[in-house]
This record gives structure tokens, C-alpha cells and sequence, in this order.
């Protein structure tokens, strides 16, 4: 279904079927298509209320029907991701597509996501099927198992999937406060067994700063 | 040919005795050789007629003529390049879009508002290309400019292509191209998915696609 032109662009071929994407990044389709917007967060007067508390408001359209359908957004990476029944979590920003069938729904990240400069909240994306993830320059897939903890930058942070525990350290001294901080205050520690996705560029965050 | 993609933003161009170059006024990187680079006033080729044409256009970027033996470097702005070969058939393409282009090929200006008529001035304004577009017709290769990497996409009569007019970058073959609009009642209360309006295109041909929907 989903399949990559290049490494910027998704194609993907539809019989009949749905696909949910960011808004507007169709860049191009042939055949019928139509587009209807939904909004992210989940369904119903929950999600809507959801929608409203986190800002995690990522507007989706839905794009129905038969022949090629390309997506594009100013020019990043795009990654796939195949997903069997676990969940994946991204950055609603650096979410491009997903099969229908996948439930997209929002949690709580607490100081990490605020670290992160993207707000407390991030989107998670569940079942059965492919997602296509953006990126700052071609990502690299890094994997997380029990003896291995992988420590990230919370600014080159696009996303994880698998049983994964995230707990935020710090390396604020004393010289944080004089100005004399390495760039490198704040990391994410992933334990546990899965994949981490990490861009080649830093987003601008409160951590990059000190 | 005459244009070699070095990486996916720069190209390099042979200039031989006799043969000229259209590029981009400042687009030059570097050249080695004995290559000379002339403003060409005219902003193009053609007579006065021509010039004047293109200025009311609005489709007169400036260019230069280069001419000489050597190799000269294009590239502008981190933009990505794109070669498109041409043999015989138009391409069309916006004027600011075009980084450098073989003398061989005919420059000309084409109303929009001949395709599609009132839906065609339309379709100008919401793509931001105005009312005019260039066409380049002959034997030759060109050079043009987008953002993200760029990509074909084959139309046949039986399937016409629709592509976002912000991502679209050229076309060339025998195209009819006409904006279609899918508003409804929900972009009217602010529920739109962002697709309101597309370019259709239908007829034999090739369709360049920008992976991006920023202009240039």
C-alpha cells in the first residue's frame, strides 16, 4: 500500500480504501479521490475534548478512493513504519500518514514532552498496519533492548514504538548556571525492548539552550 | 547532453563555440574556461516584441547569455535541480522556476486565461504563478528549480493526474490543465482538509512535482 518515491514522497495506491494524512500535504493524485478532514485524538466528544486540553491537535483529513495518491510536506524525509498490533509514539508534527485502520489517539508525556519543546502531550498510533513518519533529514532507527539503554536528545527525539519505558535525566550542574552548560542539559533514557527513530537535526528546545 | 546533474542541487553545463546558454541571472557558481556571461537585457530571446511581451507578463526574470568554451556550475539558493530533456515538444514552466536552459530552445510567454478561460485566471491567482507562464519549445535540455526533490508523474488519457498547485512545478507534452475546485459546504465553516483546489491535468504527458508546497 504505502510505498516511498524517493525519500520524499509517499505514494500510496488505493482500491476503494482510506488512508488518514496531515492536512494538505497531497501533493499530487490520479484516479478518484476524496478528501474530507477528521481531527486527530480520537473520535467523539472524547477526542474533542482531549483535542482541546492537550494541543495536541494535529488536523487529519481522510482521503478515500481508487488509483495513486502522493503526499508530500516541505520536503522532509519520510520514513514507514510497519505496525503489528503494538503502538507507536510520534510527535504530532512529524506524523505524515497512517492506513485507516489505525487508532490514533493522544498521551501524556509529561516534563519529557515539555523538554522537547512540543508540549506535554504526544500522539500514539495503534494496530494493525503502516504509518509514515517525517523527519529533519533521513532518520536512523535505533534499537533499545533490556542491557542497552539508549539515551536521546530531546530535540532529535521523532519517535518510538515497542515496550519501552522513557524517564527524562538531566545534566544540570552548577555550570548550567554560569552559561557554561555543554549544549546537552536535558536527555531522554529509553529502557526496555524496542526501536527509537532519531533525526539528524535538533529542534529547538529549552534543553538546547542551557 | 549539454547539462550533467553533479549532486541533486547542482548542475554542470558545457558551453562550446557557437552554442549559447540561457541562465538565471547570478545563478553561476563557478566556471572554468574562457565562458562569458552577458546581462541579456531582453531578459530572454525574441525581438523587442518579445521582451516587451514578457515584461508585461510579468514573466521577465532576469537572464544571462552565456557563451564561450568551458564548463560552467549552476545552482541557486539550496533549491533542488531537475534536468528535463525536451525534444520538440513544449515544456511549460514558471519563469522563476528556470535556473538555465540551452540556447536551442525557443522562449516564449503563454496567457493562462487560453486554458480554461475565466477558471484559468483562477487558477493563476490561487497557484500564485499570475497570468502568464513560460513555454520553452525546440530540441534541448533545461534546468529547473524546486523545492524537495522533484518527480514525474506519466498522464494518459485515461488517467488525468490532479496535483496540489503549490507542489506543482512543470509540465510538458499535449496538457490540458484546468483547476478544479472542491469546495463545499465544509470549507465554508472552516473544515476544509486543505485540498480546496487542485490542478487537473489531462491529455498525454509528463507532470513535475515538487515534494514540497513551498514556493521558491
Amino acid at each position: 500500500m504505502f510505498r516511498l518515491q524517493g525519500s520524499k514522497v509517499l505514494a500510496v495506491d488505493m482500491t476503494g480504501d482510506a488512508v488518514k494524512a496531515k492536512n494538505g500535504s497531497m501533493v499530487a493524485y490520479d484516479g478518484q479521490m476524496a478528501f474530507k478532514k477528521l481531527s486527530g485524538g480520537g473520535e467523539g466528544l472524547r477526542g474533542m475534548v482531549t483535542r482541546r486540553l492537550t494541543g495536541e491537535q494535529m488536523t487529519v483529513m481522510e482521503v478515500r478512493g481508487q488509483g495513486t495518491c502522493w503526499f508530500a510536506d516541505r520536503a522532509s524525509e519520510i520514513n514507514l513504519v510497519q505496525l503489528q498490533g503494538d503502538k507507536l509514539f510520534v510527535e504530532s508534527s512529524n506524523l505524515l500518514a497512517t492506513d485507516a485502520g489505525l487508532r490514533t489517539g493522544t498521551t501524556f508525556t509529561g516534563l519529557r514532552g515539555a523538554s522537547q519543546g512540543n508540549g506535554l502531550f504526544t500522539t500514539t498510533v495503534e494496530g494493525h498496519g503502516q504509518a509514515a513518519i517525517m523527519s529533519d533529514g533521513p532518520a536512523v532507527v535505533l534499537r533499545v533492548s533490556p542491557q542497552y539503554p539508549l539515551i536521546v536528545d530531546p530535540g532529535a527525539y521523532i519517535a518510538h514504538q515497542g515496550n519501552v519505558r522513557q524517564s527524562f535525566q538531566s545534566g544540570v550542574t552548577f555550570r548550567t548556571f554560569f552559561g557554561e552548560g555543554g549544549g546537552e542539559a536535558f536527555q531522554i533514557r529509553f529502557e526496555g525492548d524496542g526501536l527509537v527513530y532519531v533525526q539528524p537535526s535538533e529542534r529547538n528546545t529549552i534543553a538546547g539552550d542551557l | 547532453m549539454s547539462f550533467r546533474e553533479i549532486n541533486s542541487k547542482m548542475v554542470e553545463a558545457t558551453v562550446l563555440p557557437g552554442q549559447r546558454l540561457f541562465s538565471q541571472r547570478g545563478a553561476m557558481l563557478a566556471y572554468n574556461g574562457d565562458v562569458s556571461f552577458t546581462p541579456s537585457l531582453q531578459g530572454g530571446q525574441g525581438g523587442l516584441m518579445s521582451m516587451l511581451g514578457r515584461r508585461v507578463a510579468g514573466e521577465a526574470t532576469p537572464l544571462m547569455t552565456v557563451e564561450g568554451s568551458g564548463t560552467v556550475f549552476f545552482g541557486h539558493g539550496g533549491h533542488h535541480v531537475h534536468v528535463i530533456h525536451l525534444s520538440g515538444d513544449t515544456l511549460y514552466v514558471e519563469a522563476d522556476r528556470l535556473l538555465a536552459f540551452e540556447g536551442t530552445l525557443r522562449q516564449g510567454t503563454m496567457f493562462m486565461g487560453s486554458q480554461g478561460g475565466v477558471m484559468g485566471l483562477v487558477r493563476g491567482q490561487v497557484t500564485g504563478q499570475g497570468l502568464f507562464t513560460t513555454t520553452l519549445q525546440g530540441q534541448g535540455a533545461v534546468a529547473v528549480m524546486a523545492h524537495g526533490g522533484v518527480f514525474e508523474i506519466p498522464i494518459t488519457p485515461q488517467r488525468p493526474v490532479h496535483v496540489d498547485p503549490q507542489a506543482y512545478v512543470a509540465h510538458h507534452g499535449e496538457v490540458r490543465n484546468k483547476l478544479s475546485s472542491a469546495l463545499g459546504w465544509r470549507d465554508m465553516v472552516g473544515r476544509g482538509s486543505g485540498e480546496a483546489f487542485q490542478l487537473e491535468l489531462s491529455g498525454s504527458g509528463t507532470v513535475y512535482v515538487q515534494a514540497s508546497e513551498e514556493k521558491l
